[in-house]
């Protein structure tokens, strides 16, 4: 990404907004996982967007995933209080 | 980890992935589970799962809003099931829309404002407008509406309250992957 348009794509977020849309895009980045271990501190705001896209697409698989373990896995354990409340002391 | 930067809706992760739990196991005693297939469970855990995301912010934001209100609406699919999960009117969380009303008023003042530096920056720039920065503006616009395709009630939100709500969302459903992924492995464990 050539740094000519990532300044320009930085320059028209900041001057559509205030700062905070600056620091609320710092916070994201502080989030992405991608993101968070480059050096650079020039990140244009479509790379964030597009990491942050990637990033939800991404939670919501995982979330598929594991509905699909726990059908599997849970199928022997009924949702009664009982044995909810030993998954419950294991995970706390 | 969090520094309440004036915003009250933020809370310790550790006491949202608590309340997601007891969200969670609510609404699954809620599903008669014994009878249904692989799919229809996982179906109902899912869905437990992402009323459970939203009930846990009570009402506090955009989206956890909008996904209980388009979940629960008449006609969309599993219906019977999301009202199943919600239990009765009395227990189910906020959906009216009175803080959003306000939330809006702000939002299209600051728009406002923000409209008119950009049209006296734009004034400013003139011929300097090239294709390479209306290329990248291009590219941002496409970027952010595919966000807000992401995000429950994305369409609805101007660009601040797009980001705001995209902090929350990627919190909560990280806290949904780490209380799901803990249940996974805790239940091999235990059937080993």
């Amino acid at each position: 990404m050539s740094s000519r348009r990532s300044r320009q794509s930085s320059a028209s977020v900041s001057r559509i907004s205030d700062d905070q849309i600056i620091e609320l895009v710092s916070k994201l980045r502080q989030l992405l996982p991608e993101i968070r271990n480059r050096r650079s501190d020039k990140v244009s705001a479509s790379k964030v967007l597009q990491e942050t896209c990637n990033y939800i697409r991404s939670l919501h698989r995982e979330v598929d995933d594991l509905s699909e373990r726990l059908s599997r896995l849970l199928a022997t354990i009924d949702a009664d209080s009982a044995e909810a409340a030993i998954i419950r002391s294991l995970i706390m | 980890m969090w520094t309440p930067c004036g915003m009250a809706r933020m809370r310790p992760h550790s006491s949202l992935k608590q309340e997601f739990l007891k969200e969670w196991i609510k609404g699954l005693q809620r599903c008669s589970f014994p009878k249904k297939s692989i799919l229809e469970r996982k179906k109902a855990i899912k869905l437990s799962a992402d009323i459970a995301m939203a009930s846990a912010r009570n009402g506090t934001t955009c989206w956890s809003r909008a996904l209980i209100s388009s979940a629960a609406r008449d006609g969309s699919d599993n219906n019977h099931l999301v009202k199943q999960i919600l239990g009765p009117e009395s227990d189910r969380p906020a959906m009216e829309n009175k803080a959003p009303a306000r939330e809006a008023s702000v939002c299209k003042k600051i728009l406002k404002r923000s409209c008119r530096i950009r049209r006296r920056g734009r004034r400013k720039c003139g011929a300097a407008a090239a294709a390479p920065s209306s290329i990248a503006k291009h590219l941002v616009k496409k970027r952010r509406q595919i966000l807000r395709s992401l995000i429950p009630g994305g369409e609805f939100m101007n660009e601040i309250c797009l980001i705001e709500e995209t902090l929350d969302y990627i919190t909560s459903l990280r806290v949904q992957v780490d209380v799901m992924r803990s249940l996974a492995t805790a239940s091999v464990r235990g059937t080993e």
